[in-house]
This record gives structure tokens, C-alpha cells and sequence, in this order.
């Protein structure tokens, strides 16, 4: 601290006032008052507050200070002038860790491009509604290929499922194999997968004694949809499932059996051509849907759950809307019109109010109030992205960070907090600004192609509070990222 | 004789003045004249000489007459026999001769009685001004003023000029004064201040008697003497003399210094101070002293060395101020030659006119463009590569937007999901020959491609079952019809002739990958084009002479040629997206035909040598973008003009696709330059308000390959997103 002091010199004295709503860095009393020379950075004051008079580490812990809700950037001088604040004032600093750089971890290689991962632990969503079912050290990453293929992996990279091909060729000699485009764990032992064969398909899976090799067996065939799923989103406690489809459809099914309606016989005689009467070994029951409906007038790209409420949904459309669908009627409650075709959607807890998070085909996220009673319906635009944005998880940590994965070959960690000003250019409004950028591993020390991701898009992420970031896409890899203190706590 | 003259002469007069009232204009015309040109000395003498000319001539004309005037007098005389007088008593008692009043004889020819004998003098005539008559005749009576006033008389003479009418009387007469043609011709010319004689030229034309021109023939014949080629000896001895002198020292080159001095001092003159000796005077009473500056404004020493040691440049004054206590002290300007020559040198350096500067701002010039970034949305960068392998030759996006079709050289279309860019399906077409043209069906998911001489009908595998089953209906229905494929029309000779079109199953092989149905045209089909509602379809290979425009009905499996023949090579072919137009392109010109009245409507110039592409705008019908292998992109309003309302060359290689979007003012063209022009084109629904035309945007990506770039482009039916595809082997999705 002194010399950080000492090399101050002439720079003006600013007094500052450190808080903190980390229970375990809370500073004493008498020692939160502080007078810093004004040039000092986010580096400086990390130290002045890591130091022997203050907190006291053993080891340096990397903090980040907020300013009226937004980070330190520059000096606090610059800052104080930017904002037109006085000198004499004592400046409040929240000091909150630092997210550190998520570290590349590992990958796993497939034989086709990943189109959707999602991951089973004690943590997440999955492993939660499995509750006490879910043995110990069963930490699974779910991959749903293009090459139409289920696969299970271990946090050791290894294989221990892989589905059955399921798919039925209405021409036999054509190359062409429906992709899996989500997959979602319903709880430790049931899986949900959706595709461009236009079925909701739930699979049991069953693991061996040794952990290393399983079995997943097609219980139920959801048939329905007129179009090729895009988006799937699945709420065990209900036994509900939410999809959506390029016709404009979002499908709203339930995952037992018994409870779900016959099939429609169209759907039914589609899938099963007659000509080829063998049903596939793989496939269950056939049933249809609770619901269909067409909120969209384009193709729906994205459908999740109300986060509280199973009873509502949110879906994202290329018409540029996002609908509220109130699931018991089957009707479309609210809807917000944004400038882009939406692909992707998530929902982010936010730090005031629940916000919606839609990744659109104009390079950026915008944050959107779902409420119909809000007055702005785009809180927020979060930029850097160069290509489309194909997927959104919130962080399962805090309320205010959020990853998305876009074709350009980049998963971006932003976080609400950081908010400044939009130009003119884009569009005035706040815009945020990505926190840290994950790069594909396997395009390493390659040549950039002039189209941004070209040959690693990444079509899936899914951030979890022990896996880490688990991302998928072109490269055919499963990519693992892992920040510092992304499980310090 | 003499009696007989008086007698004569009276009864002429007396004719005369009978006839008076009622002279005629030519009659009078000669006499007058005399006197209108002449001054009035002259006419006194004039008059005199005409009367002595008239009594000559009466002299000649009684002796001359003498056998004809004889008989009629001498009958008078012995008519009136006897004394023609009567003798009277007077008032004194005395006898007094009272003669008869003389008969006038009208029909006189005596000529004297045309001068009327004014005998009044030269007096002025407005002395008579009051009086009836205007003077007397040589015989004392009164000369009767004319009837000029007579009202009638003035009437006619106003309503028709009569020729040589001047408006004047003739001071002499009274009468009217008239001018004769030559006359009047006269005046002008005096009046013109030309030369009065007519005829005459003042300036004959110069004849050149000696000129510089040397003649071709010489005057003389003589040759040339011989002392012209000699040298004169004259001339020697003059030379001789003078070198004589020379040698003898008589005459010096120049003068010796001694003689120089001599002569300069003998020159100069002998200069003295006048006023040397000069002795302060008092001042005279009148005198004024010439104003000197005081002391204290001329410079000091210090000051007179700074301003010396100062560059000339940089001295605050030109001049260095100095006193004289007399004018005659002051003197000569020292730096005048320098000031001048510098003067000089500014005027013949310095330009001499100020130049007005046109103060335009070229921004103002240029017309009033909405900026490109007020025109969003439009594609911006590339989003997604499609990797075919080998040159595209045509790229389509399906109905719904989800699936990208390209053909390539390799033979085969490949099927893409158009936002992940994943390759989802291959059919191989044929083994040699390329893809030339891929284009969606409207309304369902049938793709229709062109290899070769054959359109293959194709069913993507990727698509629902329902619309597959449905797509197979809408291939199967025309089997029914089965009239082209089987039946081979006859010609009028018996020959048998091949239909244009043969509709069949392309085989077993084709058929399990989705390809249902075959078309086999004559020649190589290199442009296909549906017709909105998805039934007919054009195809155009313009190799193909009279069967280079084929026009299929998909529901009937019927292939028509519509045209026996064409003024050129058919390039493409398109239908109107809202009525029953074909329009044809041949190399220059697209021609325009109604195909239910079966004629040409239109013929559309666009000025391009090569037209290599065009698009109708979908929601007007109105506009056209035809692109052109000469590098011209070129827009028609097809109401305004057969000829471009607007012509763009912005590539440096020839355009090969031009597409209209679909649902954004936008079109894009491609080229060989691998680069795509954006351009934003909105058209007004008013017919007054012009297109505006706004150049976006350049796409750069594509590579240039064998001097091929981009080979097609297609929009997104519903984003603002444009598919390419170039030669490099890829296809493009810009958004």
C-alpha cells in the first residue's frame, strides 16, 4: 500500500469508501475509509484492498470494483471526470471478485458437428430435479450430433452411451441423416432429444456398475410437428416438454406415456411410410401433443420455460418477436417485437427484474423485459459478437452474467453489470460488452477465415457451476472451459 | 402673217385658259418639273427660254403647217368676211374699235397654251393668299386659282395615289406637284447621299498591274549578262583603295590613348558651382521657407546604423528619412532604376487578372442520396460458407428459408441447412456434365435442376413427409396426360419428329435419392425460371436454334415452344409476376410477349452489348435490372422508356446476376470481379416519384477463379440476406 501511495506523487487524493456484499471479504469497520491517489487503477486498488492493513490474504484474490453499478475501467481520476463528479466526494466502491479467465479444460472429439450439449451434476438443472436419484461422481455431458446421434460422456472423455440410429429414410439411397438438434437430460436416467425428424424422442438410460458403459433405449416417440425441431426445453417436476420448429410451431408435450394423447394419424403414417413398414428397433411409443400452436409467422428458433412458472413459456421467432405463451390455454399472452430475426433464447435472472436474453442473426443479444406491463421492452444490447448468435445459458452462480455461443467460432461471458452508453451507430440504449471471449481450442494457430467462425461455429453451450462452460459446435468437438473461481466458491 | 400669229396666239390662250380646270396629271407633268429641281433664278431664265423655244417653235410650226392650218382658217376668214369689230361711239363722241369676244376653239393643238403665263414676278405667291386667282397671264387676266380645295378632288386624290403623287404644289403653278419615276429615283439616291448617276461606280474593282507573283514567263527573253556572275571590278578597286590606306596607316582601326585623352578633354565641359560663392541673404519679404522636417524626426546615428546593418527585407521603412537646407541639394533617387525595374517585375509576374475562384462545394453537386447506414437492413458480412467442392454454377434458397440447393460443375446439387451451413444431402446428377441452374419451386419444396439437356425434378430428403407426399403428387398428376413424352408428333412429310420435350422417370438410381421426374429438351438448358403460381415453367438454352425458349407445363407434362423463331440468341427468360408477360432476353434487346393474345408487346433496349441477366421487380411488375456481360448494370422503368432510366457501371467485369429481393427495397448484382453491389432500390407507388437508386454496399469474399468470380446470387424470401455463389467452389450466405 505505501508504495502504491508513494508512487502516487502529485495525483489528487480521492477519498473512497470500500463495501463489499461478499460475506467472507468484508472489511472491518474502521477500515473501509480510505485515501487513494486518484490515478489508481482496478490493479491498484485490487492491492490496496488484498493488502496487510486491509484484508489480509494469504493469497492476492483478483477483485473488480463497481462504480454506481458499472465497472472500473480507467483511473478513478478519469472516471470521477467523465462523470463530471467533484474531486471532494467520497467515492463508494463495491469490490466483487474478479471473474477470471475461464481456462480451456479439455475436449471431446466427435465424428460430426455437435449441435447441442447439456450436462448432468449435482448442480445442474437436471441433477437437481433428480434430486437424491442422481449417484455420487455421475457427471455426465450430453451431446446431440448432426450425425443424428445421442452420446454420453464422462468427465474423463470417454463414451459411455451412444443412441441408436433412428432414423427412417423416406428416399433409401440419399446421404441425408436428420441432426439432433437439442438434447436435454430430463433427470439422471431420461433423456430428451429433438431433431429434424420432426420427434420429441425420450430415451432411458440405464449405466453400468462400472460407470463406464451404458445403455440408451427409446421409450417414447413425441410425433406431431410439421417441421424440423430447432429448440427444445424440458421441465421434469411437470413431466413437460416445450419445443419449437421451423414451421413456426412450438409443441407442448408431456414425457408419460400414459398421459399423452394418441399421435396424429398424419404424423403417424408420415414417420412410418408405408412402403417401409418395419419400424425402426429403436423406436417406442408413439404419441402427439398436449399442444400444438403457430405463435410465429417464421420459424420459431428458440422456446424456454417461464423460470418460476411451468405453466408459461417464452419463444423466439425469425418473425423478430419473442411470444409469452400461456401453456394451460394454449394461447400467446404477450408479445415483443424486437429489429432482428431471434435464434436463440435464454432466460437470465437479472439483477433487478427476471429478463429475457435473445441472440439474434445481427450480431448481438438484446435483453428484453418479458413483463407486459414494461414500459422498454430492450433493457440492454450486449455486442462483440461478429455472426450469428446460436445459443444463451445464464450463469448458474449469480444473477448477472450470462455465456452465448455464436457462429463465429466464440463463446462470450458478459455480465450485466457493466453497462455503458450506446452510440448513435448502435442504436443508442445501454450496451454491454463481452467479459471474456472462449476461443475454439482446435482452431488453435490456424489461419482466420474472412468469414468470421468459418469451420468452428459453436451451435450450444451450457454453463455449469461444476462443469464449467461446455460448448459444441463445428469443429466436431466438445469444448470445456473452466474460470478460476467458477467453483472457488 | 403677223395679224394671224396675234390672232392665233389668242385663241390659244384663251384655250388655255379654258382647259385650265381641267389638266391632266400627265399632261402637265413635263413642265413643272423644271421648276421643282431648279432654283427660282433659274426658272426665270428657264420660263424665258421656253417662251422664246415656244415662239420659235410656233414660228416652225406656222410655216410648216402652212398646207393643212391654212384651209380651216381661211374658211374662218370667209365665214367672217367683213370687219370684225364694230365701230362705236365712245363717251367723247369719237369712234371707238369694239372688237367680238374670241371664240375659244378647244380642239386646239396649239402646245403653247400648256405653260401658263403667270406674270405676277417674282413675288411670293401667298400675296394672292385672299384672292381667288393667283396672278394674271400675259395678257392681264386673271389666272383662277385651281379648284385644289375642291372637296371631291382632294377625295379621290386621297383614296387613290396617283403615280409620282408628292403631296406638293408646284409653287408656279399652284397645281399639284407629281414626280415621274426617274425623278423620284433621283431624289433617293440624293437623299441616300449615293451617287445620282445610276451606273456608276466609284470604286472599280483594282486592277494589279504590278504584283509580287513572279510570272512564269519572263518579260524578257534575254538571258542573264554575264557581269552577274562576275566579280565587279569597280568594287575591287574601291576595296584596294581602302586597304592601301590601311597598310599605309592612313586609316586606324581605333585611336591611340594620347589622341583619346586629347579628344576628352577636349570634350569635356567645364562644370562650377553657381552658387559657390553664394552669400547668406536676409530672406525677401515674400519668401516662405520650404517646410523641412524637424531634427528630431530624422534618424540618429544609432538609428541610421541599425537601419543600414537590417536586411533590406526586413527594414520597417523603405527609405531612410534625411534633410537638405536647399531643393537643389536633394538627390537623385537612388534605388529608382531598382524600385522600377521591381515594379515592372510585379506587373509582368503578378497575374494580372484576379481569378474568381468558383467556390462550390462538390458535396452540393452530387444529388441528395440517403446514407447507406438509414437504409438497414441489408447484408453486411458473410455469415455462413457453403464448401461445394467445385464451381457453382446456381444457387437457390427454398420457400421456407431453411434450405440453401447449389449445382455445381461436379454434377451434382448439394443441399445445405442455411444457417449452421451443414451439408445435408448430395444427388449426382449426371457424371460430366454441370449443374447449370437450380430454382425452387413456388409455393412447395421442389427443387428443379438443369444438367445438361435434362431438368430433373427433385424432392428434398430433408423435408416433412406430408409436403414429400404432396410433392409427389404434384410430379405425378401429369402422367396422366401422357401425351408428349410417348407420342411422337409426324411432320408434314411422314418423317417422324422428336416432341421438344420428353417427360420420363429418370431411373431407379435417381429416383431412390429423391429425383422424381425428368425432362429431356433438345439442347443444353442453361437458365430455368418458374412462373409464380408454380405450374409453368421456362427453361432456356441458347445454343438451342428455334428451341431455345421452352415454356413446361408441370401438371400436364407438356413442353411447348413458343417461339418458331427468335431475332437472336436467347439469353434467359422470365415470366411477369402479375400478368401474362414473358419476357424473353436476347443478346441486346428483351423482348416482351403476351402470351394469351400470342404477340410481342414490348422490345426493351437496354444499350448493352451482351445482356447476361435481368430481374423484374416483384411487387410493381413495373421495373427491370438487367446486368450485361460489358460490365453494365442498368435499371428500366418499363412505363417511362424502352431505354434505361438509369445506367450503373461501378465492376470491372462483366455482371452475371442481377436479383430483385423479394420483400426489402433492395437488389445486388454479381460479378466476374468477385463482388457483390448491394444497392437499395425503392420504387414508389405513385407513378410521379422517380426510383431511388442508393449503391449500399460491396461484398467482397468470393475469389476469382479462371476469370470467373460470382456465378449467382439468390435472396432469402424473408431476411435480408443474400446467397452467393462463386467460382472458388463455395456458396456464401451474407447477412
Amino acid at each position: 500500500m505505501a508504495s502504491s501511495m508513494g508512487a502516487a506523487g502529485e495525483a489528487q487524493q480521492i477519498r473512497v469508501n470500500f463495501t463489499t456484499t461478499l460475506p467472507e471479504l468484508q472489511l472491518p469497520e474502521d477500515k473501509s475509509q480510505l485515501l487513494v491517489p486518484g490515478d489508481i487503477k482496478r490493479y491498484g486498488l485490487s492491492r490496496v484492498v488484498n493488502s496487510e492493513a486491509m484484508l489480509n490474504t494469504d493469497s492476492p484474490i483478483p477483485l473488480d470494483f463497481l462504480i454506481n453499478g458499472t465497472f472500473l475501467r480507467t483511473s478513478l481520476e478519469d472516471y470521477l471526470k467523465d462523470n463530471g463528479l467533484s474531486f471532494e466526494t467520497t467515492v463508494t466502491l463495491q469490490y466483487v471478485r474478479s471473474l477470471t479467465p475461464p481456462i480451456y479444460q479439455a475436449s471431446f472429439e466427435h465424428d460430426d458437428w455437435v449441435a447441442d450439449v447439456d450436462v448432468l451434476s449435482s448442480t445442474s438443472r437436471a441433477g437437481l430435479w433428480a434430486g437424491n436419484s442422481l449417484p455420487q461422481g455421475q457427471d455426465r455431458i450430453l451431446s446431440a450430433s448432426y450425425d443424428g446421434l445421442l452420446r454420453i460422456w464422462n468427465m474423463s472423455g470417454q463414451v459411455i452411451a451412444t443412441s441408436a440410429s433412428t432414423s427412417s429414410k423416406s428416399f433409401p439411397s440419399t446421404d441425408y441423416v436428420p441432426a439432433i438438434k437439442s438434447a436435454k437430460f430430463l433427470d439422471a436416467s431420461r433423456i430428451a432429444s429433438a431433431g429434424m425428424d420432426q420427434t420429441v424422442r425420450v430415451w432411458k438410460y440405464k449405466e453400468g456398475a462400472d460407470q463406464l458403459s451404458g445403455d440408451l433405449k427409446p421409450t417414447l416417440d413425441l410425433l406431431g410437428h410439421k417441421g424440423g425441431i430447432e429448440s427444445m426445453d424440458v421441465h421434469t417436476p411437470s413431466s413437460r416438454i416445450l419445443t419449437a420448429s421451423n414451421t413456426g410451431e412450438v409443441g407442448f408435450w408431456t414425457t408419460s406415456a400414459s398421459a399423452a394423447p394418441d399421435a396424429p394419424e398424419s404424423a403417424l403414417l408420415a414417420a412410418n411410410p408405408a412402403k417401409k413398414r418395419k419400424l425402426s428397433a429403436a423406436s417406442g411409443v408413439q404419441k402427439g401433443a398436449l399442444s400444438m400452436m403457430q405463435p410465429h409467422s417464421g420459424p420459431a428458433s428458440a422456446v424456454v420455460f417461464h423460470p418460476e412458472d411451468p405453466t408459461a413459456a417464452y419463444s423466439a421467432g425469425q418473425d423478430h418477436t419473442i411470444r409469452t405463451i400461456d401453456l394451460t390455454t394454449s394461447k400467446v399472452v404477450n408479445t415483443i417485437t424486437t429489429a432482428h430475426p431471434l435464434l436463440s433464447l435464454c432466460s437470465v435472472q437479472g439483477i433487478t427484474t427476471p429478463l429475457l436474453a435473445a441472440g439474434t442473426s445481427a450480431r448481438h443479444i438484446t435483453l428484453v423485459d418479458p413483463r407486459a406491463s414494461a414500459t422498454t421492452t430492450s433493457v440492454m444490447t450486449l455486442r462483440g459478437h461478429r455472426n450469428f448468435v446460436s445459443s444463451l445459458s445464464a450463469s448458474p452462480m449469480d444473477n448477472y452474467s450470462l455465456v452465448s455461443a455464436s457462429h463465429d467460432g466464440t463463446c462470450r461471458i458478459w455480465d450485466l453489470r457493466s453497462v455503458r452508453t450506446g452510440s448513435k451507430a448502435e442504436g443508442g440504449g445501454s450496451v454491454s460488452e463481452a467479459v471474456y471471449i472462449i476461443e475454439r481450442e482446435s482452431q488453435k494457430g490456424q489461419k482466420k477465415a474472412d468469414i468470421p467462425g468459418q469451420g468452428c461455429k459453436v451451435f450450444g453451450v451450457s454453463w455449469d457451476k461444476q462443469w464449467g462452460i461446455v460448448s459444441g459446435g463445428e469443429d466436431k468437438q466438445v469444448q470445456i472451459n473452466k474460470g478460476g473461481n467458477l467453483l472457488a466458491k | 402673217m403677223a395679224p394671224r400669229t396675234q390672232l392665233k396666239r389668242k385663241a390659244s390662250v384663251a384655250a388655255a385658259e379654258a382647259e385650265a380646270a381641267s389638266f391632266s396629271d400627265d399632261e402637265f407633268g413635263d413642265g413643272v418639273l423644271e421648276g421643282v429641281l431648279s432654283d427660282d433664278s433659274e426658272d426665270e431664265e428657264n420660263s424665258d427660254d421656253e417662251a422664246e423655244d415656244v415662239e420659235g417653235h410656233d414660228e416652225d410650226l406656222d410655216s410648216d403647217e402652212v398646207p393643212s392650218d391654212e384651209d380651216p382658217d381661211e374658211k374662218e376668214a370667209d365665214e367672217h368676211d367683213g370687219p370684225r369689230y364694230r365701230v362705236e361711239k365712245d363717251a367723247n363722241g369719237g369712234e371707238r374699235y369694239v372688237y367680238e369676244e374670241i371664240d375659244p376653239v378647244y380642239d386646239s393643238d396649239d402646245s403653247d397654251a400648256q405653260n401658263p403665263e403667270n406674270t405676277i414676278g417674282d413675288i411670293p405667291l401667298k400675296f394672292y393668299d385672299q384672292y381667288p386667282h393667283i396672278g394674271y397671264n400675259i395678257d392681264g387676266k386673271k389666272i383662277m386659282r385651281p379648284a385644289t380645295g375642291q372637296a371631291l378632288d382632294a377625295l379621290l386624290d386621297s383614296i387613290e395615289i396617283p403615280k409620282g403623287w408628292t403631296g406638293l404644289t408646284d409653287p408656279a403653278t399652284g397645281k399639284p406637284l407629281n414626280l415621274s419615276r426617274d425623278e423620284l429615283e433621283l431624289l433617293r439616291r440624293v437623299q441616300m447621299q449615293e451617287i445620282p448617276e445610276e451606273g456608276y461606280d466609284p470604286y472599280p474593282e483594282y486592277v494589279p498591274w504590278f504584283t509580287h507573283e513572279e510570272e512564269v514567263m519572263p518579260i524578257s527573253a534575254a538571258p542573264e549578262p554575264k557581269r552577274r556572275f562576275l566579280p565587279s571590278k569597280h568594287e575591287q578597286q574601291r576595296i584596294m583603295k581602302i586597304v592601301r590606306a590601311i597598310r599605309e596607316g592612313r586609316i586606324q582601326p581605333y585611336k591611340s590613348p594620347e589622341e583619346r585623352a586629347q579628344e576628352e578633354d577636349e570634350e569635356e565641359e567645364e562644370m562650377y558651382d553657381l552658387w559657390a560663392n553664394e552669400q547668406a541673404q536676409p530672406p525677401h519679404v515674400m519668401h516662405i521657407p520650404a517646410p523641412k522636417p524637424p531634427p528630431e524626426y530624422l534618424p540618429n546615428k544609432e538609428e541610421k546604423k541599425k537601419w543600414e546593418e537590417t536586411d533590406p527585407d526586413e527594414r520597417e521603412k523603405k527609405y531612410l528619412p534625411a534633410g537638405y537646407d536647399a531643393l537643389r541639394k536633394v538627390p537623385a533617387y537612388d534605388t529608382f532604376v531598382k524600385e522600377t525595374f521591381e515594379r515592372c517585375l510585379d506587373l509582368y509576374l503578378a497575374p494580372r487578372v484576379r481569378r474568381t475562384r468558383l467556390n462550390i462545394d462538390p458535396n452540393s453537386l452530387l444529388p441528395k442520396l440517403p446514407r447507406a447506414e438509414e437504409l438497414r437492413p441489408f447484408p453486411t458480412v458473410g455469415a455462413v460458407e457453403y464448401n461445394h467442392g467445385t464451381r457453382v454454377r446456381s444457387v437457390a434458397v427454398d420457400p421456407t428459408g431453411e434450405w440453401v440447393a447449389s449445382g455445381g460443375d461436379d454434377g451434382a446439387v448439394k443441399f445445405w441447412e442455411l444457417r449452421s451451413g451443414k451439408q445435408v444431402a448430395t444427388i449426382r446428377l449426371s457424371a460430366d456434365e454441370p449443374v447449370n441452374a437450380v430454382k425452387w419451386r413456388p409455393g412447395s419444396a421442389i427443387l428443379t435442376a438443369a444438367a445438361g439437356q435434362d431438368v430433373f425434378f427433385i424432392i428434398p430428403p430433408m423435408l416433412d413427409q406430408e409436403v414429400q407426399q404432396a410433392n409427389r403428387a404434384v410430379l405425378d398428376t401429369g402422367f396422366g396426360y401422357a401425351t408428349n413424352g410417348k407420342t411422337a408428333t409426324l411432320t408434314s412429310n411422314g418423317a417422324r419428329k422428336d416432341p421438344p420435350g420428353t417427360w420420363a422417370r429418370p431411373g431407379a438410381r435417381l429416383e431412390d435419392q429423391g429425383v422424381l421426374l425428368k425432362i429431356t429438351v433438345r439442347s443444353d438448358v442453361k437458365v430455368i425460371n418458374w412462373h409464380r403460381r408454380g405450374d409453368f415453367f421456362c427453361t432456356v438454352s441458347p445454343s438451342g436454334q428455334r428451341s431455345a425458349v421452352a415454356i413446361h407445363t408441370l401438371s400436364k407434362h407438356l413442353t411447348q415452344i413458343p417461339f418458331r423463331k427468335l431475332p437472336g440468341l436467347a439469353q434467359t427468360a422470365q415470366f411477369h409476376p402479375s400478368r401474362p408477360l414473358l419476357f424473353v432476353a436476347l443478346q441486346r434487346t428483351i423482348r416482351v410477349y403476351d402470351l394469351q393474345k400470342q404477340e410481342l408487346v414490348k422490345a426493351i433496349q437496354p444499350g448493352a452489348r451482351w445482356i447476361s441477366s435481368f430481374d423484374i421487380h416483384q411487387a410493381s411488375g413495373d421495373h427491370l435490372i438487367v446486368g450485361s456481360y460489358d460490365r453494365r448494370l442498368l435499371w428500366h422503368d418499363l412505363e417511362l422508356s424502352a431505354r434505361p432510366y438509369k445506367t450503373m457501371r461501378f465492376h470491372p467485369n462483366a455482371i452475371r446476376q442481377v436479383k430483385y429481393s423479394r420483400n426489402f427495397p433492395l437488389f445486388a448484382d454479381a460479378s466476374d470481379d468477385g463482388t457483390i453491389q448491394l444497392f437499395h432500390g425503392r420504387v414508389h407507388n405513385d407513378l410521379m416519384t422517380d426510383p431511388t437508386l442508393v449503391p449500399l454496399k460491396q461484398l467482397k469474399g468470393h475469389k476469382v477463379v479462371n476469370n470467373l468470380g460470382v456465378m449467382d446470387i439468390d435472396w432469402h424470401p424473408t431476411h435480408p440476406w443474400l446467397v452467393s455463389a462463386g467460382a472458388d467452389g463455395t456458396c456464401r450466405l451474407w447477412a
